[in-house]
């Protein structure tokens, strides 16, 4: 593992110091050398900067979505009209089932982590999270296992069981291919990035914010993010189990879904959905906190009632816990089950309904601008209503027996999913894209953008009621246009894609001018939106280390509240500081000698050993030893391996002295 | 970094390009409010106004009209709370835009206020919940039925067993019925169907009859059909179920008691064994279908050439261990889980467009010669995966999933649609 | 998972702003992220002991429970782990009071138990096995070995954690607060005890 040290410093100066410092390395202490400050690709392979895996997570989850994006393409396409052949049977339950893997698994939550994985530390003022190399760890796993899954369809083929792989169908006898075993390990391996990454970020939340912050004065977004990770750590180990179990009926013949040896498959189901309700909040609330950022920044005006939202986004997170089963309505529980969660079902609509309210009454007497983020929010709030109110008819048990399974429900999930989750994104794109890369989005290809994809889901997924409502079910390779009538709709509802499709373009386009131009609409100012909290109280994009001081937070909203005072005679808000007067302030009170973690290759070694396992299990025996020594060896490397380089690893030593600091500047 | 220009200045620049595009706005935002209004008003009538034999909001029976009673006030709540909120979301962005006001009074919220906008949503949900969960235990209740089915799901169609129980005698049921594709029941009665699967999760599903119920491997479920009047009623399996999902499908056919007395009359017949010697077309025919068929679909009264009878083993040759009976298989309308008609498309219109005191006798007459599709049942025998999607590599055991390609020549193919003429 | 275990049991400093004591609650980084993935871990055995209470009854072929289990030689296996717990306490006191010898005695002591126990479990299995319970052979033993497996190698990956804390402290390697490393694998090791007592009781004693 003999690697060529690019020497470079660990040390961030004080501002005003001039360029960083060089530094090398006598001798890398550890068990092999470690990389001190690689430069070019290798310095995103082996960074534990949350920044740098933030905007990985970003780059690699929206390739993702482009691919899932094409697979619900080809379904529209053979769903345009009754009897279609663009894809045989086999080929499109494939492609409906890893649409959904795609764009739940490999798309939305790690794009969720994207943004989690950038602002949680910068919103609660902390210089990275709790754990960074768990953070790199996180990322390369959850990236291996995402090409490990679609791997499979170079191999033989994907899996073909719809994304909740109902047992027995998923079983051998009924998916002979390698398909479902691919699925099964690769989303074991996300799984275990999501984990190890929770559990990070929610210390990181936990432990690392800045002197002043309480709990309720914490953003609304990492309030939301901190939700989030505490329902990751308590579902993933229930799909854990769900997938050992797939795993090991399909890999070494355990009973575990053999009906004829006594096995129930409503096990899976009630395993699967205690993992997949968790995971439909795990999905949605990140993206409410995104709006809830944006909305009260816009709206110049805090958010309406914020603790009522932080404590509702909690509320649902635990309730959450408890409706399960109301996707198994038609799976023959008893009457006594499909009452408790029906009823239980009902009331989780009222935390999300507060959100609702909440938002709407965060505009109420506000002074809005129409921003493409504040529009996405916008459009969140209605299209998220629709499909929330589509989930209360099917809160209705035996209106849902009318509904599940029917394209009724495709139409609901994507109301919540692209109108809730994917709207909330994208203003988050357009919110932070001046943070993350001191660039500003262009606003009128940014509308474009927010009116096609508007207008391209309500045209893709509103027939979809109709459709469904008409009794064509979801799933089928063809409708039968005698049996459904619904030939007229489900044009409509294919043409809508081109919609979403000329959307996401303009977003690509976007950027693409955006990074191109020259021209100064692109350039942004320190605080393009005058904004409320702590992610824009330093440069754009953050150093390194984030922040040269770490602020002390007052309020909620501290950023605001440094900018503007109320007067109290007259109740006028004023302006007394800019972003300018405040980073200049932060710059005089420069910290010194702030030690940041240091770049490691440990976790992209262990990550590696993951996917090795996965083919062991599916091909040879043999290299699941092989993958189980990668990760032991890489395991006990990194444990040698200290968080932070020692200063004796410099040359000359970098000490904690201003003294040195001056020295290495000479 | 270099120092900024002055921060009012950018600010108030801003405010004017966002005030010119908020101009801009206001027409796209009202089409969106109409649209959606638009949309909620065409979904409403589309999914009513269309005669759509899957249709949800269409219920033909008890049951399904306890859950439309109970959907039809929900969607009617839902829709007047959407429209709440867009309304108020549009007054917001009207009334509230940037009009170079002076910046808000930085409130948190008024909890009061928000106290009584929670209660709100909780009265609604709770109201209904209370209609919710009368009705749950209303349709759970299976014990007024006065007829029982063993329904059973295999990919991809399904079987009907209707058990000689002292309740099923009283409706003339001597000996078990087996069918397949389509439900036969007795107009205005509760049957009770016990469902189950052979192989992987399926569900069952006429949707003007009831809500769908889940056939687990297993696992035993009661799901109850009640007919108001006699009809021809469509439905498909809704629980994705492997490669031909989209082609398991089923009918209800609710008839008259008379009209059902004679069916099952008719169902208990056993078919007439031909002799080894006889060499009319359809003789010839019964023994093409004995040599090739009988593997696997039972046809009651069959003999071998030795006298037994003929039993059909299609555990030994099928995963599920099941194939459709084809005793009366031209009482029937469809074939191959019911996707394909038997009856060619003049006919068929003639059943599915019947009035409903017409319906039972045209159905009883079942598939007669001139009525015949017979192009895609010869097709069917010719290459059936070709037209259904089916495994076709056997598994350990070499059993099959569905019907192979069996190589039957062209004279075998005619000689056994000749024969299945006669199974009415 | 075993990852994560061996990174927060064996784990690296925190550092940031803070260092130790400095964190926001002034609770450990590495001590609330072991929490946390113990009451990961506690959903995780939650589904697994589900699964096995679910199917143990359900042996049409095979042996069933009484027929395998020998419940003396599982309680001794048992008393040696529950020992075990107590050593690892022994380890987390000595290592507090800074006598670094006798902490790594009782973390050998602590891993030997630990070892006797896997081994026991080994014995145990190919005796069932010998009677004819395989992994296959009906739903009982399917989710009899992945619970008691599960468990097994969650034993295995301690060892492994206390036998790596033992060569480190003797290459004087260990990253930060030495006592905090050794109540961090001490937290992880009580709570495998304490699940198989769970399991022991609800698979072994309560009778099927």
């Amino acid at each position: 593992m003999a690697i060529v040290e690019q020497p470079r410093t660990d040390i961030a100066l004080p501002a005003g110091a001039g360029a960083p410092a060089v530094i090398t390395p006598k001798e890398a202490k550890g068990m092999f050398a470690r990389p001190v400050q690689p430069e070019g690709w290798r310095d995103w392979l082996f960074t534990v900067d949350h920044k740098k895996i933030g905007i990985m997570y970003g780059v690699a989850s929206f390739v993702f979505f482009i691919i899932g994006g094409i697979e619900a393409g080809l379904i529209r396409l053979q769903l345009a009209a009754p009897n279609g052949k663009v894809l045989s049977a086999d080929q499109y339950n494939q492609m409906f089932t890893m649409h959904a893997t795609t764009m739940v698994f490999l798309f939305v939550m790690p794009m969720a982590s994207a943004f989690a994985n950038y602002f949680v530390p910068l919103q609660i003022g902390a210089r990275d999270v709790a754990f960074p190399r768990i953070n790199a760890f996180g990322l390369w796993t959850w990236l291996l296992g995402a090409i490990f899954v679609n791997l499979s369809w170079f191999l033989g083929g994907s899996a073909d069981g719809g994304w909740f792989m109902y047992a027995p169908n998923s079983t051998r006898m009924f998916s002979p291919t390698n398909g479902v075993d691919f699925w099964a390990l690769g989303l074991q391996i996300t799984g275990i990035a999501s984990l190890t990454s929770a559990i990070n970020l929610i210390v990181t939340c936990i432990n690392m914010r800045a002197p002043g912050m309480s709990l309720f004065k914490m953003p609304i977004f990492t309030w939301m993010i901190m939700v989030v990770q505490f329902l990751l750590v308590f579902a993933m180990p229930v799909i854990t189990v769900a997938l050992f179990l797939l795993s090991f009926s399909r890999s070494f013949g355990g009973a575990f879904f053999d009906v004829k040896q006594g096995a129930d498959p409503l096990l899976w189901q009630h395993l699967f959905w205690i993992f997949g309700h968790p995971e439909v909040y795990i999905l949605i609330l990140p993206s409410f906190g995104i709006v809830s950022e944006v909305l009260p920044v816009f709206s110049r005006k805090p958010l309406f009632g914020y603790k009522f939202v932080a404590i509702s986004g909690a509320a649902i997170g635990f309730v959450g816990w408890g409706v399960w089963a109301h996707h198994m309505f038609a799976s023959g529980l008893g009457p006594i089950s499909v009452l408790v969660f029906s009823m239980a079902t009902m009331m989780i609509a009222v935390p999300t309904g507060v959100k609702i309210i909440n938002w709407t009454m965060t505009m109420w007497g506000g002074k809005l601008t129409f921003t493409t983020a504040m529009l996405f929010s916008i459009g969140l709030i209605v299209e998220f209503t629709i499909g929330g109110l589509s989930g209360v008819t099917h809160a209705v048990a035996p209106s849902d027996t009318q509904q599940t399974d029917t394209y009724y429900i495709v139409a609901h999930f994507h109301y919540v999913l692209f109108g809730g989750a994917i709207f909330g994104l994208f203003a988050g794109f357009y919110y932070w894209w001046p943070k993350m890369f001191n660039r500003k989005l262009d606003e009128r290809w940014g509308k474009a953008n927010f009116w096609l994809m508007v207008i391209g889901m309500n045209m893709t997924f509103g027939p979809m009621h109709i459709i469904g409502l008409q009794g064509q079910p979801r799933r089928m390779y063809q409708f039968d246009e005698a049996n459904v009538h619904t030939r007229f709709w489900n044009a409509v509802s294919s043409i809508g894609v081109i919609f979403l499709t000329l959307g996401i373009l303009a977003f690509i386009v976007n950027i693409v001018i955006t990074h191109r131009s020259k021209h100064p609409r692109y350039q942004t100012t320190l605080d393009p939106w005058d904004a409320r909290s702590l992610e824009w109280m330093t440069t754009n994009p953050p150093k390194a280390h984030n922040f040269d001081a770490i602020p002390t937070v007052h309020e909620l909203d501290e950023f605001f509240h440094r900018k503007y005072a109320e007067d109290h005679a007259t109740g006028e808000i004023r302006q007394v500081a800019t972003a300018e007067d405040i980073m200049a302030e932060q710059e005089a009170h420069a910290e010194k000698n702030i030690h940041l973690p240091s770049p490691s290759y440990w976790p992209l070694v262990v990550s590696f050993s993951l996917p090795i396992i996965g083919f062991g299990v599916i091909y040879n025996h043999i290299l699941i030893a092989v993958g189980g020594v990668v990760a032991i060896l890489g395991i006990f490397g990194w444990c040698m391996e200290p968080s932070v380089a020692p200063a004796e690893d410099y040359e000359p030593p970098a000490a904690p002295t201003d003294g040195a600091t001056k020295e290495l500047t000479a | 970094m270099s120092p900024l220009p002055d921060m009012n200045h950018e600010d108030h620049t801003m405010n004017d390009h966002e005030e010119a595009s908020v101009s801009r706005n206001v027409r796209p935002w009202r089409r969106a409010v109409k649209a959606a209004g638009l949309l909620a008003g065409v979904a409403f009538l589309a999914s009513c106004a269309r005669n759509s034999p899957q249709d949800t909001w269409k219920p033909k029976g008890e049951n399904a009209q306890k859950i439309d009673d109970l959907q039809r006030p929900v969607f009617l709540v839902a829709g007047i709370v959407g429209l709440i909120v867009v309304i108020a979301v549009s007054y917001a962005i009207f009334r509230f835009r940037d009009r170079g006001q002076a910046i808000p009074k930085q409130t948190h919220g008024k909890p009061a206020l928000e106290i009584v906008l929670t209660i709100i949503p909780f009265v609604i949900l709770a109201t209904i919940g209370v209609f919710t969960a009368r009705s749950i235990i209303d349709l759970a209740d299976t014990d007024g039925c006065e007829m029982t089915v063993n329904v059973t799901g295999q990919q991809w169609w399904w079987e009907y067993d209707y058990p000689a129980t002292p309740a099923n005698q009283k409706w003339g049921i001597e000996k078990p019925i087996v069918t397949s594709g389509e439900l036969v029941i007795p107009v205005g009665t509760c049957v009770l169907l016990r469902q189950t699967s052979r192989d992987v999760i399926h569900s069952y599903w006429i949707p003007a009859l009831n809500g769908k119920k889940d056939a687990v491997p297993g696992r035993v479920h009661e799901n109850k059909l009640h007919a108001d009047e006699p009809g021809y009623y469509s439905g498909q399996c809704t629980e994705f179920c492997g490669l031909s999902h989209a082609n398991m499908r089923q009918w209800a056919i609710a008839l008259s008691a008379e009209d059902f007395a004679k069916w099952v009359e008719d169902q208990q017949r056993d078919v007439v064994a031909y002799a080894e010697d006889d060499t009319s077309p359809e003789a010839e025919g019964y023994r093409a279908f004995r040599q090739n068929c009988s593997r696997c679909h039972q046809v009651n009264g069959m003999k071998n050439a030795d006298g037994t009878p003929t039993i059909a083993a299609p555990e030994n040759n099928i995963v599920a261990g099941a194939a459709p009976n084809l005793t009366h298989i031209m009482s029937r309308s469809r074939f191959a889980g019911a996707t394909y008609q038997l009856l060619n498309d003049k006919c068929n219109e003639r059943l599915i467009k019947a009035a409903s005191d017409q319906v039972g006798a045209i159905y009883l007459e079942g598939v007669d010669p001139d009525c015949l599709n017979r192009k895609d049942l010869e097709q069917w025998l010719r290459n059936s995966p070709e037209m259904k999607p089916m495994y076709v590599k056997p598994d350990e055991q070499g059993r099959l999933r569905g019907m192979p390609n069996l190589g039957l020549s062209e004279d075998q193919i005619d000689s056994i649609v000749t024969y299945l003429q006669t199974l009415k | 998972m075993t990852t994560a275990v061996a990174d927060h049991g064996v784990g690296h400093d925190d550092h940031g702003h803070g260092g130790h004591g400095h964190t926001s609650t002034g609770l450990s980084n590495n001590k609330l992220a072991m929490w946390l993935f113990l009451g990961s871990e506690c959903l995780l055995f939650g589904g697994l002991i589900s699964t096995y209470m679910l199917y143990r009854g359900r042996h049409p072929k095979g042996p069933g429970p009484d027929q395998v289990f020998s419940i003396p030689f599982t309680s001794v296996s048992s008393f040696v782990l529950l020992m075990s717990s107590l050593t690892m306490v022994l380890a987390v006191s000595s290592a507090q009071a800074k006598d670094m010898q006798r902490t790594k005695l009782w973390l050998t002591v602590t891993a030997l138990l630990g070892a006797t126990f896997v081994g026991g479990q080994v014995f145990e299995f190919t005796e069932f096995y010998r009677k004819g319970l395989g992994f296959t052979t009906s739903l009982f033993g399917s989710s009899f070995y992945t619970l008691t497996g599960f468990h097994g190698v969650h034993v295995t990956v301690g060892i492994i954690m206390l036998m790596a804390l033992v060569g480190m402290m003797k290459a004087n390697r260990v990253p930060g607060d030495k006592s905090e490393v050794v109540e961090l694998v001490g937290l992880y090791w009580h709570f495998v005890d304490v699940v198989w007592i769970l399991i022991f009781t609800l698979v072994y004693l309560i009778p099927a």
